[in-house]
């Protein structure tokens, strides 16, 4: 495969300017990364110091094998939710190598209100769990949380994704043959106790760990019955007596250990043979990327040029490339994994569907996985376009993409507005993992354009009801429409909301699609269902 | 080695064809050498635990000893005068320690109708006792240190020590091997170091005669290799100097000895042979000397025997000594004196399993890699062999290197890098603690003394680790941990050339 | 992994693998360039450019090396050893079965290893050896010759190790 030849020129204005500007969004990326991360109340941290625990982070960083990679997934799920309240929405995900297995790392955070899970909590749970039962991946549970957040327990409760869908993932993961291994530091209470209960082997620790439906509170509140911690839920107790949990552990230190131990005798379920070739890092500095998206997101740049920055040796086969121009097609390596790339180019064309909708077809019959990046503002509109069936050939797309068998792969480059979203492999479509840009911006339509739409049919209302509408009162609610729309258009509520699995800083995406695609090689190819329709 | 100066004059009376070595380890090894160059079949015994010992695989014929342990064994004088009588050995060679200097076996073994290769009963007798031996010595004008002889009363005795003058050395008659041995620095400590001297000697010897004689400062321990041929003939083969000792123990000998003036040298040669003309001595023998500061040397004790360090001495001479000792034996005339010429220097080590940090505590382990130094020059006499277990069973001497050059300062130079070159591991060893001592300036200079070792202790502790030779010890042992291993391979791609990314 | 030489820790932490192993050691990094062979005696490996040759003996937690002309005993932590620490909890030994004594090794106020025997019992004919669970003293021995006990009755108990709750 030949390298692509990029066209950007790094000393222009244009670039530099693209460039100050996309660092310093993902400088304020970091800011608010750091803040999730680290930003404790002290009386919570010198409480966990009092009991003797480590930090949640730590704890990861002594499970992990040294010197490995950790993909932190949703490290700003719920930054907008809660006025703030729950970082990280109280909880760390990610992919990592405990033991030479790659894992789910699944941790509680003991600094956020005990650990206590609020809505976004079980559903950042529930997608790790999902992200565990889509690539067979095992999970290593980090348990130490007061339980759920009962001031929101009707969002924590009661539907078909909060948290009763946590333990119904575990039991199907234990039934996909997939292990998992829970390590109790803190208290596992009510519901939470089920995440050792349900757990293929747990550990816990002397003195601070504690697994039982109702904490000593409710136990006299209930039959008066008056018992200790450890009595009711300790590590001796339920390894020695109830047989809950199996191995106790003098410390956190020893727990950790004893986790690798058990990580170690674990099966290593064998990988689909997806084609792999010895990794090159790209040819062209993948630094450059900051340069070449554009700091407006109305301007169009060429995705060739950020392929050349994140693929192998920057090579590239591209498919149709006369064809469909608009979606930029072709076979590539990440990290020596072969993938089929979708890119968009503009705006979708009958054409580029129909070319999208094939390779999507070749890809499946060559086993071969999938990753877009989206930078899409749509299908084509117009009359013109719908005598054409623009609708039926979005479709056609729409459908192959969604009845793929290989594993995809989203990253949102810049924009992502109206069904484009659906062709490309939104949220909706079973990525197994989706990353966002931090310029990112998503919406059923663009600011402007939503704007426009809300003004005038607020401003048709207003003329119904009698008023007198001028250009300033027209003004003023175009203004405040753009602005609530704007906020919600942001990457920053996408990720607080997860409808991503995190923001990444762009430089971050080889590493992040290597770590998963390897990790989407663990779960079984399907049949395909038919051979390669040329449309 | 070259051939013995006396092979051209060996009388074949009375024939040796087939000889027992009644010992193990290194030394048995070492005789079955020059036996199977000279053509004499060789015996080998052996207790059970050593049945797969070098010197039982590699003798003509070996015979099982029974026995609680291997050292009493090894002491059973009727039960090895039976083996050799049933495997039709000629002679028994003793080797050092166990049998070689007990009177009654060397006449059990003579009353057997065999060839004890050594000295006859009575001269074993004579030097055997260190009471006998000096008076001996000084009726035949070898010079000893002024002396008080025993007696049962322990106040008479230390009234007439004190006479004598302070420092004295407190010695059990019968002793050896530093027990019973105590120095005394003032009269106040006299009595009450002879009474736990005389209850130690009573303990280890069963014998509570104790002696004392002027104790000698800083000595240095001068020893000389004789031959006699019983008749009163006797030549020397030259000094060695065993003065670098540890728990009155020798650790390093040397041939010649450092710094010493030619005719002080001479002089001491001259007054072992006297000794052992006079003794009409048979066979290999070494008069050992304490030599002070002042260049007055006393007789200390005769051993009867060949020595651990006599490789030294055939270094220098270019001699087999365990030819000459079977060549006198079979009745050969004596090299004449003239024709025994040393040339260059020879160093001995005796490797040790011992922890030279903790006061030389013997160490137990068992021998997990055992690799060799060689070179021109380097001779290591051992009977090691990779898994045996080394216990507090027997001496922890577990190998000499021995090893000659041009001069002294090549010949430390020369030890030192085979000493870096040795590795035994498996069982703490001295052999850095010895090559700390070869490249001590105080050695280098032949500054020797019997308290080198004490009088050096901290500059001779080992210094700690530079980072650069710590850190690469530490990863060359955690690289052999299978833990580690398994961290560092069992990382997939493409997570193990990611390394510690975060996101 | 943690090693001690001599009195002193060091950690050995694996700071890459590709293209070559680097670790560092007390913060020292160092690039092996070829980590040569796992098995023990005589061997190679490349450090820093360099060849380091070495002889290697694994002996139970230690690793005994003879490298640059003198031998050097390491010691390997072992991990779950380490975190272990004073023994938390571990303060009573308990009877694992319904029984007798047979014969008590300890008396109270006896020093103890690890693994030593302290009591020896018989039950449905099987006679086993209750081991102090960690080194300490023996604050109590509970049962004498010939008493009877049920199932995970305490049966003596260590002093508690100070620092311990």
């Amino acid at each position: 495969m030949r390298a692509i030849r990029s066209m950007i020129d790094t000393g222009s204005a244009d670039f530099r300017r693209h460039a100050a500007h996309n660092r310093e969004l993902v400088a304020r990326f970091r800011e608010r990364q750091e803040a999730a991360r680290h930003n404790r109340p002290q009386r919570d941290l010198d409480r966990l110091e009092r009991q003797g625990k480590m930090r949640p982070r730590e704890r990861i960083e002594k499970l992990l094998d040294p010197g490995t990679p950790f993909l932190e997934l949703s490290s700003l799920a719920a930054n907008m939710a809660y006025d703030g309240d729950a970082p990280s929405a109280s909880s760390i995900t990610g992919i990592g190598v405990v033991s030479g297995r790659e894992v789910v790392i699944r941790a509680d955070d003991p600094t956020v209100k005990g650990g206590a899970w609020y809505p976004l909590t079980t559903k950042k749970i529930v997608r790790a769990l999902d992200i565990a039962m889509e690539n067979r991946l095992p999970v290593v549970h980090l348990c130490d949380s007061a339980g759920g957040f009962l001031q929101l327990q009707s969002q924590v409760f009661p539907d078909k994704y909060m948290a009763g869908r946590i333990f119904r993932n575990q039991s199907l993961l234990s039934r996909q043959g997939v292990k998992q291994l829970a390590l109790v530091f803190g208290h596992c209470t009510a519901g939470g106790a089920y995440i050792p209960g349900l757990s293929d082997y747990s550990v816990i620790v002397r003195g601070t760990g504690a697994v039982f439906l109702g904490g000593p509170p409710l136990v006299k509140a209930a039959t008066g019955e008056e018992v200790t911690v450890e009595e009711l839920g300790g590590a001796d107790m339920h390894t020695s007596v109830s047989g809950t949990c199996d191995y106790p552990a003098a410390s956190e230190d020893q727990a950790i250990h004893m986790g690798r131990e058990i990580v170690a005798q674990w099966d290593r379920a064998p990988k689909w043979a997806c084609q792999r070739e010895t990794p090159e890092p790209p040819l062209y500095d993948p630094q450059e990327i900051y340069g070449i998206v554009p700091d407006d997101i109305k301007k169009q740049f060429d995705m060739r040029e950020i392929i050349a920055r994140i693929v192998d040796g920057s090579r590239f086969h591209e498919y149709q490339p006369a064809y469909g121009t608009t979606l930029i097609c072709g076979y590539a390596n990440i990290w020596g994994f072969k993938v089929g790339i979708l890119a968009n180019n503009g705006v979708l064309f009958n054409d580029s569907s129909l070319k999208g909708a094939h390779f999507i077809e070749l890809c499946n019959q060559n086993n071969t996985p999938l990753v877009f990046l989206q930078n899409i503002t749509g299908y084509m509109i117009g009359r013109e376009y719908e005598r054409r069936g623009i609708t039926k050939d979005g479709a056609k797309m729409i459908m192959a993409q969604s009845c793929s068998r290989v594993p995809k792969f989203t990253v949102m480059c810049n924009g992502s507005f109206g069904a484009g979203n659906y062709g490309m492999c939104g949220r909706a479509f079973d990525s197994r993992f989706l990353f966002t840009w931090p310029n990112h911006q998503i919406g059923v339509m663009g600011g402007d354009q939503a704007a426009n739409t809300l003004a005038e049919v607020k401003a048709n209302q207003l003329r119904r009801d009698g008023a007198d509408v001028d250009a300033a009162v027209l003004e003023r609610v175009w203004e405040d429409t753009r602005a609530a729309y704007q906020e919600q258009l942001s990457a920053y509520y996408s990720t607080s909301e997860i409808w991503d699995d995190g923001i990444i800083d762009p430089l971050d995406t080889r590493n992040a699609l290597g770590i998963a695609i390897s990790a989407s090689l663990n779960a079984p190819l399907g049949d395909p269902g038919y051979g390669v329709f040329r449309f | 080695m070259s051939p013995s100066l006396a092979t051209s004059r060996a009388a074949p009376q009375p024939a040796i064809r087939r000889v027992l070595i009644a010992n193990r380890g290194e030394i048995a090894v070492r005789i079955q050498r020059t036996l199977r160059q000279m053509g004499v079949e060789t015996v080998a015994i052996f207790h059970r635990v050593d049945a797969d010992a070098p010197h039982v695989t590699g003798a003509d014929h070996a015979i099982a000893l029974a026995g609680d342990t291997a050292v009493a064994a090894h002491l059973d004088g009727p039960q090895i005068i039976a083996a050799a009588r049933a495997t039709g050995a000629d002679a028994i060679h003793p080797g050092y320690g166990f049998l070689s200097e007990n009177a009654g076996f060397a006449r059990q073994v003579a009353e057997a109708g065999l060839t004890f290769i050594g000295p006859d009963a009575q001269t074993i007798a004579l030097m055997g006792d260190k009471i006998s031996a000096r008076q001996f010595a000084e009726a035949h004008g070898v010079p000893v240190a002024p002396s008080v002889m025993p007696t049962g009363d322990l106040d008479a005795f230390a009234a007439e020590a004190g006479r004598i003058g302070f420092p004295l050395l407190i010695k059990a008659s019968a002793g050896g091997g530093g027990k019973g041995m105590s120095i005394v620095r003032e009269a106040g400590g006299l009595r009450e170091a002879a009474r736990l001297a005389a209850s130690e000697a009573q303990r280890y010897f069963g014998d509570g005669r104790v002696y004392a004689e002027t104790y000698v400062e800083r000595p240095r321990h001068i020893e000389v290799q004789v031959f006699g041929d019983g008749l009163g003939g006797a030549i020397h083969l030259f000094e060695r100097e065993c003065s670098v000792q540890r728990r009155f123990q020798k650790i390093i000998e040397e041939a010649p000895a450092a710094r010493l003036p030619a005719a002080l040298r001479a002089e001491i040669c001259e007054a072992a042979v006297r000794l052992a003309a006079a003794a009409r001595y048979r066979n290999a023998g070494t008069v050992e000397f304490i030599l002070g500061a002042d260049g007055r040397f006393f007789f200390l004790e005769m051993n009867t025997r060949l020595q651990v360090e006599h490789p030294v001495t055939e270094m220098i001479t270019g001699l087999d000594l365990v030819r000459m000792q079977l060549e006198i034996a079979g009745g050969a005339p004596l090299p004449a004196q003239a024709d025994i010429v040393a040339r260059g220097h020879a160093i001995e080590c005796r490797i040790c399993a011992e922890a030279p940090d903790r006061g030389f505590l013997p160490a137990t382990g068992a021998v997990r890699h055992l690799h060799a130094p060689h070179g021109p020059g380097i001779r290591f006499e051992n009977a090691l062999r990779e898994g045996q277990k080394v216990t507090a069973d027997f001496d922890p001497m577990l190998a000499k290197l021995v090893v000659d050059g041009g001069d002294r300062a090549a010949a430390i130079e020369r030890t030192i890098a085979a000493l870096r070159d040795l590795a035994l591991l498996g069982v703490e060893t001295n052999v850095d603690y010895l090559a700390r001592v070869l490249a001590h300036p105080a050695f280098r200079a032949g500054d020797l003394h019997t308290a080198f070792v004490s009088e050096h202790a901290e500059s001779l502790s080992p210094q700690p680790l530079a980072d650069d030779a710590l850190d690469r010890t530490l990863i060359a042992a955690v690289l052999g941990q299978r833990i580690f291993r398994a961290l560092v391979a069992d990382v997939p791609e493409p997570q193990a050339s990611m390394g510690g990314w975060r996101n | 992994m943690k090693m001690k030489l001599g009195d002193d820790l060091h950690e050995v932490k694996i700071i890459a693998r590709r293209p070559h192993l680097v670790v560092s050691i007390d913060g020292r990094h160092h690039t092996i360039d070829d980590p040569g062979r796992e098995c023990d005696g005589p061997g190679t490996l490349v450090l820093d450019g360099a060849a380091v040759s070495f002889a290697r003996v694994s002996s139970g937690g230690s690793v005994l090396l003879h490298l640059d002309g003198r031998a050097i005993a390491v010691e390997v932590i072992d991990p779950l050893d380490e975190a272990e620490g004073s023994g938390h909890g571990r303060d009573e030994i308990l009877a694992p079965m319904p029984g007798a004594v047979v014969q008590v090794h300890k008396a109270a106020g006896a020093a103890v290893t690890r693994g030593e025997a302290v009591l020896t019992i018989e039950s449905m004919k099987l006679q086993t050896t209750l081991v102090a669970p960690r080194a300490g003293t023996l604050l109590a021995v509970l049962k004498g010759a010939g008493d009877t006990f049920e199932k995970d009755e305490v049966v003596a108990r260590l002093a508690p190790v100070e620092g311990d709750q």
